[in-house]
């Protein structure tokens, strides 16, 4: 696919997303637009894009279960939760019995999806941050020229771009998935703290949406592992091997 | 050469050849910059440090990328300060692309064999992140320049035989013109600064009344901030990556020196390193295949810097006492000099504001 076919592919998805209600429709609707069959021919390309988008639209659809394998997940704490395939506005994610425990490869799939997940909805909200920031005015001028608003969404920013290129590297292996989750559940964790921070009351209410990406980013990090359990079991692989994999090279 | 064939002949070349340093004090800048001179001269005999440099200076030519991966493989054996080896990066650049060529073929060689050592005279005491306000004033009188002013954080300048120095021509940007000075010139003095981490690595260096020959000028006048300007993207890709690999060592010294080595802590410091690292790959390929480098890479800058400080935050934590209580700890001086890395070469702050006006389109500050 070349840059042409790939951008116009995410304009169809990204609308497709905004027009269709959340949840099965959503699904079936990205189905008939050949996500199956592009997750089983090209998923170095279809995961990062679906996902991404899912979180930059604020859609939300079961295909985690499709990457997977399973609609049961582990989560953090060592516990589980489904997913339903009702409409829901967060996501539709409850706790539930222990599953069966997905293979390694499974789960270091799950773990790049969610981590494009987590970036897009990192991405969504600097969105509303920076457009809050330009617009609402405060002592005569758009909050955006004050300074300590600025470094907020400038190290947003850092910490996305840092996540994506964690994300990027990610192409096959456990542990680039395991980091590369843990990446991007820490930089939309910092996006919620400091979008949260700069869209101030009204991004406190729930007649804005900023709610719904913050409490969304809080679920997908609990998802295959939180950032805190994933970084302290990248720790402990450092420790056991007694050097830090470098992974990448030149 | 391809990369692969150079990484793999080079790591070989290094087991017959033990570039190892003698043991020396941490904050000991004089041992260092000797064994820097050693480093680069075996190299350079042996051909190392000229790929990835065009043979109009000496080098074997090559893509850049030749040059991040010696500076990995120096950082990995601790053979040489990584800062220091890396400082032909922000040297030989500038050369090549304003000296006058018959100038750049007859010096750059001595620097990159290791038979000298330049420093770099752009900041001074009124103008540290506002460096276009700098006010070292070159005059022209005949066939020469003559400068006066004051600059500081002049790294090596006590162990160097030239400098690029930034002086003012005319007012604003636009009145910047830069000039490789031989630093025996009379009229130039030279004062070590002593830092908190006990080291002398930066000087305060004066000029009056100082002889500056015209055909030292680098570029036109009015090109300095150009010079200036134009070393970014070769500091925010090779030596970035030089930096991260040297990081990385550290990191595997202290999983080594921690008796109880916190997993969430070192998991948090890789996590970060392992980010700039993923990032600066990023940037070095795209320098290398012709990609222009901009304001984007303000965004290296700060997770390289974050990531060097929370590594040795962590190690004061985990090897408590090596950094406050043994003076003689490698850990100290590191620890001291990790403090710097959200100063120098731009700050955290200047960081910030780059990405919020130019990445993030915030306009201007109030």
């Amino acid at each position: 696919m070349d840059a042409e076919e790939l951008n116009l592919l995410s304009q169809t998805l990204a609308k497709t997303m905004a027009a269709t209600p959340s949840g099965p429709v959503l699904c079936s609707a990205l189905n008939e637009l050949g996500w199956r069959e592009m997750l089983a021919e090209t998923p170095d390309v279809a995961v990062p894009l679906v996902f991404r988008l899912l979180g930059e639209t604020g859609a939300h659809a079961p295909l985690l279960a499709d990457v997977t394998g399973t609609g049961t997940l582990p989560y953090a704490g060592g516990s589980w939760v489904s997913w339903s395939r009702e409409d829901a506005e967060i996501l539709p994610v409850r706790r539930t019995e222990a599953g069966t425990p997905l293979s390694p490869e499974a789960l270091a799939a799950g773990r790049r999806a969610a981590g494009w997940w987590l970036l897009g909805t990192g991405r969504a909200m600097l969105e509303l941050a920076r457009a809050h920031a330009l617009d609402r005015q405060q002592f005569g001028k758009p909050i955006a020229s004050f300074q300590a608003v600025r470094h907020k969404l400038a190290e947003t920013f850092v910490a996305l771009d840092g996540a994506s290129a964690v994300l990027s590297a990610a192409g096959t292996g456990e542990l680039p998935a395991l980091l590369a989750k843990a990446a991007a559940g820490r930089a939309a964790l910092l996006a919620s703290r400091h979008c949260q921070q700069v869209l101030a009351g009204i991004g406190f209410t729930s007649e804005h949406s900023l709610h719904i990406h913050v409490k969304r980013v809080l679920v997908l990090d609990g998802l295959l592992g939180s950032t805190r359990e994933l970084t302290a079991e990248a720790g402990r692989l450092v420790i056991d091997s007694g050097a830090a994999p470098r992974l990448i090279d030149l | 050469m391809d990369i692969a064939d150079f990484r793999a002949g080079l790591r070989a070349w290094f087991t017959t050849h033990d570039l190892t340093p003698p043991p020396a004090a941490p904050a000991d800048v004089g041992a260092h910059v000797a064994q820097l001179s050693r480093v680069r001269r075996e190299l350079w005999d042996a051909g190392w440090m000229r790929y990835g440099w065009p043979e109009s200076v000496g080098g074997l030519g090559g893509p850049a990328v030749l040059r991040a991966i010696l500076g990995e493989e120096v950082a990995a054996r601790d053979l040489a300060d990584s800062g220091f080896f890396t400082l032909v990066e922000i040297l030989v650049p500038t050369m090549i692309d304003y000296a006058p060529p018959e100038l750049a073929a007859e010096l750059v060689p001595k620097l990159l064999s290791g038979a000298e050592q330049w420093c770099q005279g752009f900041s001074e005491p009124g103008s540290g992140s506002d460096l276009a306000s700098l006010s070292t004033r070159a005059v022209p009188q005949e066939d020469s320049w003559i400068v006066n002013g004051q600059k500081v954080w002049t790294s090596l300048a006590q162990y160097s035989q030239r400098c690029v120095l930034l002086t003012r021509t005319a007012p604003g940007h636009g009145g910047i013109t830069a000039f490789l000075v031989d630093l025996d010139t009379p009229g130039i003095t030279i004062r070590p600064l002593r830092t908190m981490d006990g080291a002398e690595e930066f000087c305060e260096v004066f000029y009056d009344d100082v002889v500056v020959p015209s055909s030292r000028m680098l570029g036109q006048p009015g090109d300095g901030w150009r010079v200036a300007t134009d070393i970014l993207p070769y500091e925010r890709s090779t030596c970035f990556w030089h930096r991260s690999s040297f990081l990385f060592s550290r990191l595997d010294r202290l999983v080594g020196e921690a008796e109880e080595p916190d997993a969430g802590a070192i998991g948090s410091a890789y996590l970060s390193l392992y980010t700039a690292r993923a990032r600066c790959r990023e940037t070095v390929r795209r320098f290398d295949t012709g990609g222009k480098l901009g304001p984007e890479t303000s965004v290296d800058k700060i997770l390289l810097q974050t990531a060097e400080q929370e590594l040795f935050d962590s190690a004061r934590d985990l090897i408590p006492g090596a950094v406050e209580l043994d003076d003689e700890s490698p850990w100290r001086q590191e620890y001291l000099y990790s403090r710097a890395a959200t100063i120098y070469g731009g700050t955290a702050e200047i960081q910030r504001n780059i990405v919020a006006r130019r990445l993030l389109d915030l306009g201007k500050e109030q």
